[in-house]
């Protein structure tokens, strides 16, 4: 397998050496060649395009061919088609149903939060002020941070025993028994949601801050002209004017905070008993703590078929920005 | 209300919105760092929390590198990101050179298929390259981490290299062709120099990218001598037993490269973020 790959790699270089060979010859015979032209961007793409082509052709093919399998990596012996088993064992599953509600209520709360305090903190920041360069420095970091370590922090703050949520709730007065977070259902989930918020927003405030700051200046004085009032302002200028990072944003948003789960990983763990588990999360743990390979992959069938749906509409609707109606 | 005293309260609510916020960043950092320097019997005497370390001590840190090895940790985080983040922006480069500068048949298609592939989930393409990767015994290698972060990264990547391209005026290469210029020079003496910035944004993204990843590290990676960043850290999680101080110690040193490198690019990183994400 490593000579593949190894061959693989050796076999772009070399096609690319000698394209790039003939497109010089060519370029010496006859400057205005048609042929060498029409070759050159192709050149230019194939080795990212071969490479992406494989590495995500090739799993997605073998995913759909597993998952109509009996694939335990713990019985090698053993592997068979098996029809339909895998989906079937899939939707007996007595959590599937909780996992899905979850997935759904973990993307549209983080998202649906991400999105606003974005927008708000892009607003509060398009006016200039002192300091304004240094205060997004601050407060646009966590986009770089890793979910692993913004994991390992919310892990730690809602600690029950020795958490510093806790110790403050009960100094303000407003709880009066520790709360044991990440081992109650419902609240374990909250705890993942608050992380992604936290890691999200500067992704949101980024882009629309850069979008408001596209607004020409002049349409705002002819309004304030007209004495319009500042919600109003909102509505008929502002807002129109985002809409399309608006809806990219979102749109692309959901899905990347849909595919994402480290941080279930790390704070929870999925627990307790699957109530903070969300699609991805489950086929992690189902093929790699169960090593059922078949089960975990009729689970990235279901996954794809979600997203592909999900991908048509997002199309639909980014082409529909594209024809300029706007 | 006079329209004065309207805009200071406007005024008034904006700075107020702006200070709980950068509160709500800053707070969960400081527990951080705070706990990070606190010893062991401090971090556990739960009945008087403190929130300013009472006996700030480096002790974490030294047993995050005497006892746990995070050197080697680092050591594989680098050598990894690093590869990996050079052979993304030198792809990016020509693929993203193609996208700006040749209108071709396929296109579309192409730059489709580079956007439908950031839509996959992760863990779909991990569990086929697991099977890859331990038939070809590259599990525990790190060059089974460098191959899923390239393919990983590089659609954005190149997606993003291409806005910057964009952004250069075309006239600047055809100045460049007519004084004899070929195109390998045009590209290396004239456009690459101009668009340093947005390159070193492409090498931050990719290298981020891959220094913060932690699924695939845990599934690819087993063995503690090639552990990155994230998964060595990640071991440190007992069922029982949790090393808060030393594990607050590992985060903090792992938020910094990414954290400087952020903050001394944001201008570009930002500028490449929202170019290439929307534009798409």
């Amino acid at each position: 397998m490593l000579w593949q790959i190894a061959l693989y790699i050796l076999l772009v270089v070399i096609l690319f050496a000698a394209g790039f060979r003939l497109l010089r010859k060519h370029e010496k015979k006859n400057r205005q060649l048609q042929i060498s032209k029409k070759l050159e961007p192709y050149l230019f793409i194939m080795p990212a395009f071969l490479l992406l082509l494989l590495a995500f052709g090739y799993p997605l093919v073998n995913s759909v061919l597993m998952s109509f399998q009996n694939y335990k990596l713990i019985e090698p012996g053993k592997v068979y088609f098996n029809n339909f088993a895998n989906f079937k064992n899939l939707f007996s599953d007595r959590d599937i149903g909780l996992i899905m509600r979850n997935s759904f209520v973990y993307v549209i709360a983080s998202v649906g939060m991400q999105f606003l305090l974005g927008l708000i903190l892009s607003l509060a920041l398009k006016k200039k002020f002192r300091g304004r360069g240094v205060y997004q420095a601050i407060v646009f970091l966590p986009w770089a941070f890793s979910a692993f370590v913004i994991g390992l922090m919310f892990r730690w703050s809602f600690n029950g025993e020795y958490g510093v949520v806790n110790d403050l709730l009960i100094k303000l007065g407003l709880i009066t028994e520790k709360i044991a977070w990440l081992g109650t259902p419902g609240l374990s989930l909250l705890v993942v949601i608050l992380a992604m918020i936290w890691m999200g927003v500067p992704f949101f405030a980024i882009m629309y801050l850069a979008a408001l700051q596209s607004i020409p200046e002049d349409v705002y004085e002819a309004a304030d002209i007209d004495g319009c009032g500042a919600v109003r302002r909102f509505f008929a200028i502002t807002f129109p004017y985002i809409k399309p990072t608006v809806i990219m944003t979102l749109l692309l948003r959901t899905i990347w905070v849909f595919n994402s789960f480290d941080l279930i990983v790390v704070i929870t763990g999925g627990g307790p008993a699957n109530h903070s588990q969300t699609l991805p999360s489950y086929m992690y743990t189902r093929a790699f703590s169960g090593y059922d390979f078949g089960l975990a992959s009729a689970l990235g069938v279901v996954l794809m078929v979600i997203l592909a749906v999900y991908a048509v509409i997002f199309l639909q609707v980014t082409k529909y920005n594209k024809a300029g109606d706007f | 209300m006079s329209s004065k005293m309207k805009r200071n309260l406007s005024t008034l609510g904006r700075v107020l919105l702006l200070a709980a916020y950068l509160l709500a960043v800053i707070l969960p950092i400081y527990w951080m760092v705070a706990t990070s320097l606190k010893p062991h019997t401090e971090i556990i005497d739960a009945q008087n929390l403190t929130y300013i370390p009472q006996n700030p001590t480096t002790e974490n840190y030294e047993q995050l590198f005497s006892m746990y090895n995070y050197g080697s940790m680092v050591k594989n985080s680098v050598i990894i990101s690093g590869s990996t983040a050079i052979v993304i922006t030198l792809l990016s480069i020509l693929s993203g050179y193609a996208f700006a500068r040749y209108s071709f048949k396929g296109k579309g298609t192409i730059l489709l298929f580079f956007l439908i592939t950031q839509m996959i989930p992760g863990i779909l393409v991990i569990i086929p390259l697991y099977l890859i990767f331990a038939n070809a015994g590259l599990i525990n290698t790190r060059f089974s981490l460098f191959i899923y972060y390239l393919v990983v990264n590089l659609p954005f990547c190149a997606i993003t290299m291409r806005s910057f391209f964009e952004r250069i005026p075309y006239t600047l290469e055809e100045a460049a062709y007519v004084d004899g210029c070929t195109k390998w020079q045009g590209l290396f003496k004239i456009i690459l120099p101009i668009m340093f910035p947005g390159i070193v944004a492409v090498f931050v993204f990719a290298f981020i990218g891959s220094w913060n990843e932690l699924i695939a590290g845990t599934i690819f990676i087993s063995t503690s001598d090639m552990w990155t960043v994230p998964v060595g850290l990640k071991s440190l999680i007992g069922k029982y037993d949790v090393k808060w101080g030393v594990l607050m110690a590992g985060g903090v040193l792992a938020l910094l490269p990414t954290a400087i490198m952020f903050a001394v690019m944001q201008r570009f990183v930002v500028e490449g973020l929202t170019s290439g994400a929307v534009k798409g």
